[in-house]
């Protein structure tokens, strides 16, 4: 069994320290990994993440991140990323880790993603370069994601992305803005593994749960979604061994 | 009250793109005379500084603030995936 605690949207700045810290100290008696899907900060500074570091870094549990738009917002992402590895933390882009836990092989993929919309209401890639410019954003995070999900062998495989890989967990948010929120091409690479659970952030006023085409259970982990400091989701439950049971 | 009928869509660029602010998940609905905000966000200083700038830039509009402060407690249930 492996249980992994997930939020996102989290915006840390000096004004949040503190906030999530008691509810961190009880991790390891909750979860055996924190996974954080983007917006780490609120406008991606060095400062920020700092301020993001000493909320979650130093924590009994492997804490493993993707970046969000936020944590674009100063064009400082690399600063950033090394501000958050100094302190431990994992941060994906296109890549992926693997955790051991409990005996158990735990792959984390992760990207942050990019908008672009899903079927029906989708971007093409044609026409003026800024549009083209837009859906081949999403198309390149979308097969670093794939790739990152294919470079991995575990027991329990986990998408994180920042922006969200199907519909279903946007509602609640204005149809008008779901291909600002996520993009049906993040939903493919992660039906194209053998993904155990997706995890997304972005849309504050979406909705918890949903599955990709595929089949894969999706959740969004939102800060103001979830209305708690971390939601904890357990994989692996352990089976019962048919063999062994008498009939 | 402003007359201008793209009032919601500059509040929310406002609440975006401002470097005290930088939400973008607060919603701006104008009912009868005032804006009402909704949404959430992690401070009250967060809140407070959104209906601090939007009265400054729009002096007119009477603004009903129901933005709530994200709640931060541990989680008491877990959910297990299959």
């Amino acid at each position: 069994m492996i249980r992994i605690a997930a939020v996102g949207d989290v915006h840390v700045d000096k004004d949040v320290v503190g906030r999530y810290r008691p509810a961190l100290e009880e991790l390891p008696d909750r979860a055996d990994a924190l996974l954080i899907a983007g917006d780490l900060t609120r406008h991606g500074t060095v400062e920020e993440a700092q301020c993001f570091a000493k909320e979650f870094g130093g924590l009994a549990v492997p804490v493993v991140v993707v970046l969000g738009n936020h944590d674009h917002q100063s064009d400082q992402q690399e600063q950033v990323t090394g501000v958050l590895e100094d302190a431990g933390i994992t941060v994906l882009e296109g890549a992926a880790t693997v955790l051991e836990l409990n005996g158990h092989r735990l792959g984390v993929a992760g990207t942050k993603g990019f908008g672009g919309g899903f079927a029906g209401a989708c971007a093409s890639n044609f026409g003026e370069r800024e549009m083209k410019d837009f859906v081949g954003t999403s198309e390149r995070y979308a097969a670093a994601l794939r790739e990152a999900l294919h470079s991995v062998e575990c027991d329990a495989l986990v998408a994180l992305t920042h922006y969200a890989p199907v519909p279903e967990t946007l509602v609640g948010e204005p149809l008008e803005i779901y291909a600002f929120l996520g993009c049906y091409q993040l939903g493919q690479a992660i039906d194209s593994a053998p993904v155990a659970l997706a995890l997304h952030g972005h849309a504050h006023h979406g909705s918890e749960r949903g599955r990709t085409p595929g089949g894969v259970p999706v959740r969004n982990v939102a800060h103001p979604v979830i209305k708690q400091a971390y939601n904890v989701y357990q994989l692996l439950s352990e089976e019962i061994e048919t063999s062994l049971t008498s009939v | 009250m402003t007359n201008d009928i793209d009032l919601e869509a500059e509040i929310q660029r406002l609440l975006t793109e401002h470097d005290r602010i930088a939400e973008q998940g607060i919603t701006v609905q104008r009912r009868d005379h005032s804006i009402v905000l909704g949404g959430e966000v992690e401070s009250a200083q967060r809140r407070d500084e959104i209906c601090r700038q939007i009265t400054s830039r729009y002096p007119e509009v009477e603004i009903t603030c129901d933005i709530g402060i994200t709640r931060a407690q541990a989680p008491s249930e877990v959910e297990e995936i299959s």
